[in-house]
């Protein structure tokens, strides 16, 4: 479903992606881990083109992402993105959040789109809160939105760039449960994480990376308990001491 | 003292005055509209990658924002003709204001815009949104919010600054009020009543400007 091939990336000078392959299959969890400054976040970015790629290829359902002949939109509205930072919209309510998209990217009737916004809503656990703004909500609930903003596209891919690393720890189980129900329904996911848990318990595969390389795959118990290399080694007690 | 103050005259003169008063107004509204248009233009230029517009912009806003209006509008006024173009006074008058708030506008504008938070852009992006989505139903009324009270300051500047015009004999509310003077002197009664208008002008712009603050402010995406 999703296929990196030989796929290089600089930011000026620094290597950020140095030769990265890698298959995701329809249906696969897999959670990204890594040290900071790695590359998680711009290996994930560059599924939806929000990073430009300097060599390689990137297909994502059969159509190569960096192609310049691709139909972006299209292929954006099949690939849901959960920031960090949530990144609301804080002048619209949440259920305007939810909405804007389908209505003007699908051109879907208000209506229509309203009642998938409030199904998406339900699925997160937030259909009361669809009339209050952002700033009215708890991090935790700001990001349920967004992860239902990202829904309401129906995409096939879902991909997560840290999503609870700006919560309050009271706050994350609430983020990680949603996420765990979406695994239920055999949504692709790509999750930049450490939360060593949501791996042990849904992840098909973790990926290590260090400096733009991918340094280990594995099952998440292997990787975890069994870790092939120092590096991967040293970063997992560096996280379970922290 | 105010027993001096000769209130006949001001109503002797007052058809002088609302020709004045609506030559202002005209002027006002032109020029606002132009240099709506000339700083949304500018800005979109300045805040372009594309080297080619971005520096044109930059320069045309340093310069009229470097230099004094009077001095810009002189210098149309006695430029353009030696560029052996014959514009009207009023109409160079017009284009001076358009050129110097323009510029400002511009900036106006460009604060608004770069104070959204990019990240909401990539969202919107992220959810498959085009350029010119991502400007009206993200940034705009969010910076609209923003740039609306500046944007009113900088209309009531333009309104005052078009006093400047009567130096190049445009027969506008000023030029009224030197009119009086020099046929009657009176000028207490003649810059009380020019003052008095232009204090008409801006309570009704401000009335105006919080009307659409609030029917703007945070208005719904669709
Ligand atoms: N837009 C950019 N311009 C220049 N350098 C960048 C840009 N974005 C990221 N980088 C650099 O690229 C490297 C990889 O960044 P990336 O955000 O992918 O790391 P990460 O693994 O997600 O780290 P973190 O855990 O801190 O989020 C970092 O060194 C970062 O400073
Ligand atoms: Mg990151």
């Amino acid at each position: 479903m999703i296929e990196f091939k030989n796929v290089n990336k600089w930011f000026g000078k620094l290597h950020v992606l140095n030769n990265i392959d890698l298959k995701i299959s329809k249906g696969e969890v897999l959670v990204i881990c890594g040290p900071s400054g790695s590359g998680k976040s711009t290996l994930i970015r560059c599924i939806n083109r929000l990073e430009k790629i300097q060599k390689g290829e990137i297909i994502v359902n059969n159509t190569p992402v960096h192609d310049k002949h691709t139909n972006l939109t299209k292929l954006r509205a099949q690939i849901g993105f959960v920031f960090q930072q949530f990144h609301l919209y804080p002048h619209m309510t949440v259920l305007q959040n939810v909405m804007l998209a389908p209505v003007n990217v699908k051109k879907l009737a208000k209506s229509e789109a309203e009642k998938i916004a409030l199904e998406k809503l339900e699925q997160v656990g937030l259909t009361e809160k669809s009339s209050a703004y952002p700033a009215q909500l708890s991090g935790g609930q700001q990001q349920r939105v967004a992860i239902a903003r990202g829904l309401t596209m129906s995409p096939e891919i879902m991909l997560f760039d840290e999503p609870t690393s700006a919560l309050d720890p009271e706050m994350i189980g609430e983020v990680l449960d949603v996420m765990v129900n979406l695994v239920s329904e055999g949504m692709t996911m790509c999750v930049v994480t450490h939360e060593m848990g949501f791996a042990k318990k849904v992840a098909h595969r973790v990926l290590f990376m260090d400096e733009g390389k991918i340094v280990e795959t594995g099952t998440p118990d292997d990787f975890f308990d069994n870790p092939k290399t120092d590096r991967a080694a040293e970063f997992i007690s560096k996280i379970l001491t922290h | 003292m105010l027993v001096d103050f000769n209130f006949r005259i001001i109503f002797e003169y007052l058809p002088l005055f609302l020709t004045g008063l609506r030559s202002t107004c005209f002027i006002a509204v032109v020029s606002i509209a132009l240099a709506l248009a000339t700083g949304i233009i500018a800005c979109a230029c300045r805040i372009s990658g594309v080297k080619a517009i971005k520096y044109p912009a930059i320069a045309y806003i340093e310069i009229i924002r470097s230099t004094p209006l009077l001095v810009q509008i002189y210098f149309l006024y006695f430029g353009l003709p030696t560029l052996g173009l014959r514009v009207p006074e009023l109409q160079t008058g017009i284009l001076a204001l358009m050129l110097n708030s323009g510029a400002y506008i511009a900036e106006i504008i460009r604060a608004g815009i770069t104070s959204v938070d990019d990240g909401q852009l990539e969202a919107g992006t992220a959810s498959g949104l085009n350029y010119f989505q991502r400007m009206r139903f993200i940034i705009l009324p969010q910076a609209l919010g923003v740039t609306i009270p500046p944007l009113l300051g900088q209309n009531i500047v333009l309104v005052k600054d078009s006093a400047l015009l009567s130096l190049i004999s445009v027969m506008e509310l000023t030029r009224c009020g030197q009119t009086m003077t020099s046929e009657r002197f009176m000028p207490a009664e003649a810059f009380f009543t020019v003052a008095f208008f232009y204090m008409c002008i801006y309570f009704c712009l401000k009335a105006l400007a919080d009307w659409s603050q609030r029917k703007l402010i945070f208005r719904e995406a669709y």
